[in-house]
C-alpha cells in the first residue's frame, strides 16, 4: 500500500537574471528544472546534491518560502496551488513543519525558549494559555529538555540544545511532513548522533514524514528511506535508499558515493581508489546541452553532449542517464 | 538526559579585553561624564519650577525669566567687579536673569529635542520596517520619498513652514520632524532588510505568523537597539538645530527663553556683554557633546555591527 | 624515516579575558615529520586551531599568550625568536591556509598580485620577470589551469573550490617546510573536497612538505593524514597512526567520535552516541577532563588527570584505562 503525503510534479523554479536600469531580464537561473518526486507517510525522503544543484529551492516550495515558475505539488492527493487562502493556513501550513539548518539564527535571539516553543500554538489555535503552557512542557520533554529551562533564551544554551529546542517548535502543531534542511551540519561530531537519534525516535513515535535536504551522503543513508541525487537542478538518480547505496546506477552518484568514502591509506596502499571529478558544477545560467553531467562525466559518450536524458526506470531506482548498465 | 544551561559557555567565544587599565578608565569616563552632565540637564528642565505641581513660586531658578528690570540690565556675572551674587551669572538687555533663562531654556530646547525625536523615531521605524518587509512596490514608494526628505535642507524647510505658520513651539517641533524622520527610515530599513534573511524570519512564516505578527513580533524587537543609539545620537543634532532656527528668528518665538534665541539676543553685544551669548553656548556644546559621547558608548555597549555608522 | 620538521612539547596556550584565564591549549606535545601530514581533529573549542595560531605565533593580542612549552622548527626554537624574525619565518618557512577562500583572499588584488605578495617579501626577489614566474609555478603547482592568464584575475572571477586553490599557491610559494590548514575543504563540496584533497597529496609529494591538517571531520583525516592527535579540551587525549585511530581507538572519546559517525558502507538503525557537551574551558573537571561524559568513568577519572602512556609504537593514550 502506498501512501502518499506529498508529491512534488515537475516543478520547476527560474529565477530571471536581470540587467541594467531597465532590469532587462538577460536570461533565466534554472534553480529547478522539472523535478519530481513522492514523499511517503512516515518515511524519509533525502534530497542530495551539492551547492547550487538546487536541493534548499525544493524545500522552499513545500514551504511555501518560494512560489514555483511550474509544477504541481500535492498534499495527499490535493493541488496545494489551488487551496484558498483559508485552507491553505488551516490545512497546510500547520501540517508541514521544518527544522532549519543553523539553529544560531533560526530562533528569534528577544524571546524566550517558552515563547519561541509556544509561537505556533499561539499563532494558529485557540488554546487557553494554560493548555499551551502544558503543551510547552510536554514538547521540552520529548526533545530531551528539562522543563526548568522554558524561561532561557537561546543564547544560553549551547547548539546541541537549540537544535533541539527548534525540533521541539516544529512538533508543536503535530505535523504530518518536516522540511529537514542539514539539521545537523552546523553542529559538533558528537553531539550529531544525538540529535539524528532523537529525529529518528520521534519519526517512530509520531508517525512522521521527513524531507530531509542534506550534502553528507553518510548522514543521509542513515536518515532516509529513499534518496533523489540532485545535479545543477535536476533529479539523476532516484529511489530506495538502500538500493542506491548498494548499486549506485549514475556516474554522478558514483562519484559523490566514492569522495565520501572513508579510503584509509592501507586501502590506498591496496588500490582502492576515489573517483576524482575533473572540474567543478558549470553555472545554473547556462546548463550544459545534453546531458548536464557530461562535462564532468568519466563514462561520457557522443550522444551525452547531444540528447537530453530521459529519466527511466531500474527496478526500483530512476536514472537520468544514456548508458546505465543495469545487472 | 538534560543538560545545564550554563554548559553553553563552552561553545562562546572567550571574550577578549584587549583593553589596559587606563583605557578602561578612559571608557568608563566617557560614559559617566556625559551622563552626570545629561541628569543634570534634564533636572534643571524638570525642576525649573514646579508650577505643574500648582506651585509656581518654587523651582531651581531664582527669577521668572521673561521678567524684566531695566535698572538691572546688562549685569556681568558675579566674579567680575560690576556684579552682584543676586544675578550670578547677569542679566541681558532686559535686565533678565541670565540663569533663571538658562535653566527655563533647558526645559524648552530639551523638550523640543525630546519630542521630535520621539515623533521622528516612531513614524521611522514604522516606514522603514514596512518599507524593508513588504519590498516591492511599497518599498520603492517609501524609499524615493525618504531619499528626497534627506535631499531637502531642513533649514530651508523649516523657515518657510515657520513663516506659513506663524514662529510657535509646535511649529518648531513639526518643522525638525517634518524630515527628520527620513533618518531612521533608512537605518530600520537596512535593519529590516537584514532580518528577513535570517532563519527565524522563515520560520515564522513557516508556522503561519501574519506579516504584522512578524513585523512587530520579531522584526521590531531587534531593531531596538541600533534604534537607541540613533537616537541618544540625535540628541545633540536636535539641540543644534532648535538654536538655529530660534537663532535666525524662525525658532521659538520671545520672550520665551530657549538657547537658541539666547544666543540672538546677545549677538549685537558680544564685544560688551559676552555673557548673553557665551553661557547658553556652553550649555549647547555641554548637551551636544554629552549626548554623542552617551550615543557612542551605547553603540559600542549594545551592538558592535554599528561601528561604522 | 625522514626528519623531523616541527617538535611541539607541551604547549600551553591561555586566553586571559574578564571572566578569567581559558586554557585553551594545555600542555599539547606532538611532532611532524618531512612529507608527512599530521591531523589535529576535534570539535569546536577544543584548541585545534588555537594550537596552529600557537605555532605562527598569531594569537589575538593581548589576550592570547604562549604560557609555557617548547616550538621547535628544524632545529630552532621558534617562540625564543624576535618578532622580527618570526616575520620572516611566516610566508617563507611555515605557512597557513584558513578555512574560508571568500574571506581568505583580498578582493581589491588581482590573484597574481596576491601571490607575488609573498615572493617578493620574503625572497627579495625585485626582477618583475621573475616574480612573475615563481607565481605561475606556485599556480601550476595547485594545478591551476592555463596559470599565464590567470594572472590578471579577480577573487570574485573564480569559483569557491578554485579561490581555494589560489590560497594554496599563495602558502606555497614560497616552499615552506610546514603548511599549517585549518579546516580548508569544509567549506567546500564533496567532489571538489575529494579533488582538493588529492591535489595537495600530489603537492606534498612534489615538496615535500610537512602539514598540520586541522579539522573536525573524520573523513578527511582518513584520506589525508599519516598521523592523527584528537584533541579533547584542550588536550591531545590519543595520538596514532590514522588506520590504528579507525581500527583500534582505545581513548573512550576517540571511540565516540569514530562511532557516532553514521556509516556510509552499511546501514545503521541507531547511532553510538555520548550525552553531554565538553566542559568550559573556564572550569575544568580535576580529574580527565572527558569524565563526566565517559561511559566507562571510574573513581580515579574524576580525581586526578590521566598520564599519556604509549602503549605501543607511536599510539600514545591519555586515560587512566589504559595501562
Amino acid at each position: 500500500m502506498s501512501d502518499v503525503i506529498l508529491e512534488g510534479r515537475d516543478l520547476k523554479k527560474y529565477y530571471p537574471v536581470t540587467k541594467g536600469l531597465l532590469q532587462r531580464t538577460i536570461g533565466w537561473v534554472r534553480a529547478i528544472d522539472g523535478i519530481s518526486f513522492t514523499i511517503e507517510r512516515g518515511k524519509t525522503l533525502s534530497l542530495v546534491g551539492e551547492s547550487g544543484a538546487g536541493k534548499t529551492t525544493a524545500a522552499k516550495a513545500v514551504l511555501l518560502l518560494e512560489r514555483l515558475t511550474s509544477g504541481e505539488i500535492l498534499f495527499e492527493d490535493r493541488d496545494i496551488y489551488k487551496f484558498s487562502k483559508s485552507q491553505m493556513k488551516a490545512e497546510y501550513r500547520p501540517r508541514v513543519q521544518s527544522v532549519q539548518q543553523n539553529p544560531w539564527s533560526s530562533m528569534n535571539p528577544r524571546m524566550r525558549v517558552r515563547d519561541i516553543i509556544a509561537e505556533p500554538l499561539v499563532v494558529n489555535t485557540k488554546q487557553t494559555k494554560e493548555q499551551i503552557r502544558k503543551r510547552v512542557l510536554e514538547l521540552l520533554e520529548q526533545v530531551g529538555l528539562a522543563p526548568n529551562q522554558a524561561d532561557y533564551y537561546p543564547h544560553e544554551f549551547s547548539g546541541g540544545q537549540r537544535q533541539r529546542i527548534a525540533v521541539a517548535r516544529a512538533l508543536a502543531l503535530n505535523p504530518s511532513l518536516v522540511v529537514l534542511d542539514e539539521p545537523v551540519s552546523a553542529l559538533d561530531v558528537s553531539i550529531r548522533a544525538q540529535i539524528m537519534n532523537l529525529l529518528k525516535d520521534l519519526q517512530n513515535q509520531f508517525n512522521l514524514s521527513y524531507l530531509v535536504i542534506a550534502h553528507n551522503l553518510a548522514t543521509v543513508r542513515f536518515m532516509s528511506h529513499s534518496v533523489a541525487i540532485m545535479y545543477l537542478g535536476q533529479i539523476v538518480e532516484y529511489g530506495d535508499a538502500e538500493e542506491l547505496f548498494q548499486h549506485p546506477l549514475h556516474p554522478y552518484t558514483r562519484a559523490l558515493i566514492s569522495a565520501s568514502m572513508l579510503t584509509l591509506p592501507e586501502d590506498a596502499e591496496q588500490g582502492v581508489e576515489q573517483i576524482i571529478l575533473k572540474g567543478e558544477m558549470p553555472s545554473p545560467l547556462n546548463p550544459p546541452p545534453g546531458c548536464r553531467f557530461h562535462t564532468r562525466c568519466s563514462e561520457t559518450q557522443d550522444i551525452c553532449s547531444k540528447e537530453v536524458p530521459e529519466m527511466k526506470e531500474y527496478g526500483k531506482q530512476h536514472v537520468r542517464c544514456h548508458h546505465v548498465v543495469y545487472r | 538526559m538534560p543538560e545545564k544551561a550554563s554548559d553553553s559557555e563552552t561553545t562562546a567565544r572567550p571574550v577578549v579585553s584587549g583593553l589596559s587599565r587606563r583605557a578602561r578608565i578612559m571608557r568608563r569616563l566617557t560614559f559617566i561624564v556625559p551622563v552626570t552632565i545629561l541628569s543634570l540637564m534634564i533636572i534643571m528642565a524638570i525642576f525649573a519650577d514646579l508650577a505643574w505641581l500648582g506651585l509656581p513660586d518654587v523651582g531651581l531658578a531664582p527669577y521668572d525669566p521673561v521678567k524684566m528690570s531695566l535698572p538691572d540690565r546688562l549685569m556681568p556675572p558675579f566674579w567680575d567687579e560690576e556684579g552682584s551674587t543676586e544675578h550670578l551669572l547677569g542679566t541681558d538687555k532686559m535686565g533678565r536673569d541670565i540663569l533663571s533663562r538658562l535653566i527655563f531654556g533647558a526645559r524648552i530646547s530639551l523638550s523640543v529635542s525630546l519630542l521630535v525625536i520621539l515623533i521622528t523615531s516612531f513614524v521611522g521605524t514604522v516606514l522603514g520596517i514596512l518599507g524593508g518587509y513588504l519590498g516591492g512596490r511599497t518599498e520603492a514608494f517609501l524609499m524615493r520619498i525618504t531619499d528626497i526628505s534627506l535631499a531637502f535642507p531642513p533649514i530651508l524647510v523649516a523657515m518657510l513652514l515657520a513663516v506659513s505658520m506663524g514662529p510657535s513651539f509646535v511649529t518648531v517641533v513639526l518643522a525638525i520632524s517634518l524630515l527628520g524622520w527620513a533618518a531612521y527610515a533608512r537605518l530600520i530599513r537596512g535593519e529590516t532588510l537584514r532580518l528577513r534573511q535570517m532563519d527565524f524570519v522563515a520560520q515564522a512564516r513557516i508556522i503561519g505568523a501574519s506579516p504584522l505578527r512578524i513585523m512587530l513580533r520579531h522584526i521590531f524587537p531587534n531593531v531596538i537597539n541600533p534604534l537607541i543609539i540613533i537616537m541618544t545620537l540625535q540628541i545633540g543634532l536636535l539641540i543644534i538645530t532648535e538654536a538655529s532656527l530660534s537663532f535666525l528668528g524662525v525658532g521659538i518665538p520671545p520672550p520665551a527663553p530657549s538657547w537658541g534665541n539666547m544666543i540672538n539676543d546677545g549677538r549685537n553685544l558680544v564685544d560688551t556683554a559676552w555673557w548673553i551669548s557665551t553661557f547658553p553656548g556652553i550649555a549647547i556644546a555641554l548637551v551636544v557633546m554629552s549626548g554623542n559621547f552617551f550615543g557612542d558608548w551605547l553603540r559600542d555597549k549594545l551592538d558592535p555591527r554599528l561601528r561604522q555608522l | 624515516m625522514s626528519e623531523i620538521v616541527l617538535k611541539v612539547e607541551d604547549l600551553h596556550t591561555s586566553f586571559f579575558t574578564r571572566s578569567g584565564e581559558f586554557r585553551a591549549v594545555d600542555g599539547v606535545s606532538f611532532h611532524v615529520r618531512e612529507a608527512e601530514t599530521f591531523g589535529l581533529v576535534g570539535e569546536s573549542a577544543c584548541g585545534k586551531t588555537v594550537t596552529g595560531l600557537s605555532i605562527l605565533r598569531l594569537l589575538p593580542e593581548p589576550a592570547g599568550k604562549i604560557v609555557s612549552g617548547k616550538i621547535t622548527l628544524d632545529g630552532t626554537n621558534i617562540l625564543e625568536l624576535s618578532k622580527k624574525e618570526m616575520r620572516a619565518y611566516r610566508g617563507a618557512m611555515i605557512s597557513m591556509i584558513l578555512q574560508d577562500p571568500m574571506t581568505s583572499l583580498n578582493p581589491v588584488y588581482t590573484v597574481g598580485n596576491q601571490i607575488a605578495e609573498p615572493v617578493r617579501q620574503h625572497q627579495r626577489i625585485q626582477d618583475k620577470n621573475m616574480v612573475e614566474e615563481k607565481v605561475i609555478s606556485a599556480l601550476r603547482l595547485l594545478r591551476i589551469p592555463a596559470p599565464e592568464r590567470r594572472l590578471q584575475d579577480y577573487p570574485f572571477q573564480m569559483s569557491g573550490g578554485m579561490r581555494q586553490r589560489v590560497v594554496g599557491s599563495i602558502a606555497m610559494s614560497c616552499y615552506p617546510r610546514l603548511l599549517i590548514a585549518d579546516e580548508p575543504t569544509t567549506a567546500l563540496d564533496a567532489t571538489i573536497q575529494a579533488q582538493y584533497i588529492a591535489l595537495f597529496k600530489d603537492v606534498q609529494k612534489e615538496t615535500d612538505v610537512a602539514i598540520i591538517f586541522i579539522t573536525h571531520d573524520f573523513g578527511v583525516v582518513a584520506n589525508m593524514c599519516h598521523r592523527v592527535g584528537v584533541m579533547y579540551a584542550g588536550k591531545i587525549v590519543e595520538t596514532a597512526a590514522t588506520s590504528t585511530i579507525f581500527k583500534a581507538p582505545r581513548h573512550p572519546y576517540t571511540n565516540a567520535l569514530i562511532h557516532s559517525v553514521p556509516r556510509l558502507d552499511r546501514k545503521d538503525d541507531r547511532l553510538y552516541s555520548i550525552e553531554g557537551q565538553p566542559p568550559s574551558l573556564l572550569n575544568l573537571p580535576p580529574g580527565c577532563r572527558f569524565a563526566p561524559r565517559c561511559p566507562d568513568v571510574m573513581d580515579i577519572c574524576n580525581e586526578q588527570q590521566p598520564q599519556e602512556v604509549e602503549i605501543s609504537e607511536g599510539h600514545s593514550v591519555s586515560c587512566w584505562k589504559v595501562k
